[in-house]
């Protein structure tokens, strides 16, 4: 899914790393605030930050005969904001570039602002937005996960196509095409990722359900409701 | 409790579908070659700019695993990275839970 070294004009690196890095910086801040009030929090950090390292680790087929890899972010989106999860995501980034030769170091600015920063923005905005309705909170998380999955490969399109307009059309036509490449295929990536990760919510509602609702993640009301719900 | 196990019979649904797509696609298209979308994403780069593929050259210098083989090892490094920090913190959890 990354945009790989090399492929994008260095002037489009610098943009995306100037927009990432003041979002890393407030990312890191707030994490040290939210640890430094709870260190409980930190093995949920563990789970979600986990969750981003395996499923961005696996590479699978879908519909379009091409592969890619689900994004995990949504998760995180949820229990810590977007500026963290971005943090998160500019480690397993990092790994990548520096070891597998996916993505690389000039464009991990734009994989950071696709895969940690807007996907996940999606995914909190999505969130922000259901958690005070009678929306059921599993179907919240699904919609959040495969949403922020799907939203990081539409904004790598954007990318792309900002860099390389067509010659007919411009950027609208060459953004219409790259979609076609990545998020055509993250779709049924997408939908699996939302059902999988509200399966590992479950888990976490049953096993740590004080945490969520310290962390104000959803009310006690809510957590009560979906322990009882399934 | 009826329904206990919904969201596991759910994701089961989503896995299988998902196996069954693929195994359809696989049958069925022609030049379906499960490359990465990267890989396919480049080449419509090379396309839109007119520029052969080989000249995208790195722009910083970048180690590359020397064998597809090295690749997979260090993806699955990294998903067992994941996978300890998720089984270890499920562990802790369920530790405390049975101790109060």
């Amino acid at each position: 899914m990354h945009i790989m070294e090399g492929f994008l004009p260095w002037q489009w690196c610098l943009v995306w790393w100037i927009i990432a890095l003041p979002c890393l910086i407030i990312g890191i801040h707030q994490l040290k605030k939210v640890l430094g009030a709870d260190r409980e929090a930190l093995p949920l950090l563990g789970v979600t930050g986990g969750f981003i390292f395996i499923l961005s680790s696996l590479k699978l087929p879908s519909v379009t005969g091409s592969c890619s890899h689900p994004t995990g972010t949504g998760l995180s989106a949820i229990s810590f904001g977007p500026w963290i999860t971005a943090v998160v995501c500019a480690i397993v980034l990092l790994f990548q570039s520096l070891f597998l030769a996916h993505g690389g170091l000039s464009v991990l600015g734009a994989n950071i602002v696709s895969m940690g920063i807007v996907g996940p923005l999606v995914g909190y905005g999505i969130y922000r937005l259901l958690r005070d309705t009678s929306v059921n909170i599993y179907i919240t998380i699904f919609l959040v996960c495969a949403l922020a999955d799907l939203f990081t490969y539409v904004m790598t399109s954007l990318e792309l196509a900002l860099a390389y307009p067509a010659e007919t059309g411009g950027i609208v036509s060459s953004f219409i095409l790259f979609m076609g490449i990545f998020a055509i295929t993250q779709i049924p990536l997408a939908i699996v990722e939302g059902v999988v990760l509200a399966l590992v919510f479950k888990y976490i509602v049953a096993l740590k359900p004080d945490i969520l609702i310290r962390l104000k993640i959803f009310s006690e009301k809510q957590i009560n409701a979906a322990r009882s719900e399934i | 409790m009826a329904y206990k196990y919904t969201l596991e019979i759910l994701a089961g649904i989503a896995i299988i579908a998902f196996c069954a797509v693929f195994l359809y696609t696989s049958a069925t298209m022609s030049g379906a070659e499960f490359a990465g979308s990267d890989n396919v994403g480049s080449g419509l780069i090379a396309k839109l700019s007119g520029n052969p593929i080989e000249n995208f050259q790195p722009l910083i210098w970048q180690w590359v695993p020397p064998s597809g083989e090295i690749e997979s090892a260090l993806f699955a490094l990294q998903a067992a990275v994941g996978g300890i920090l998720v089984g270890g913190v499920f562990g802790y959890w369920m530790g405390q839970k049975n101790k109060t």
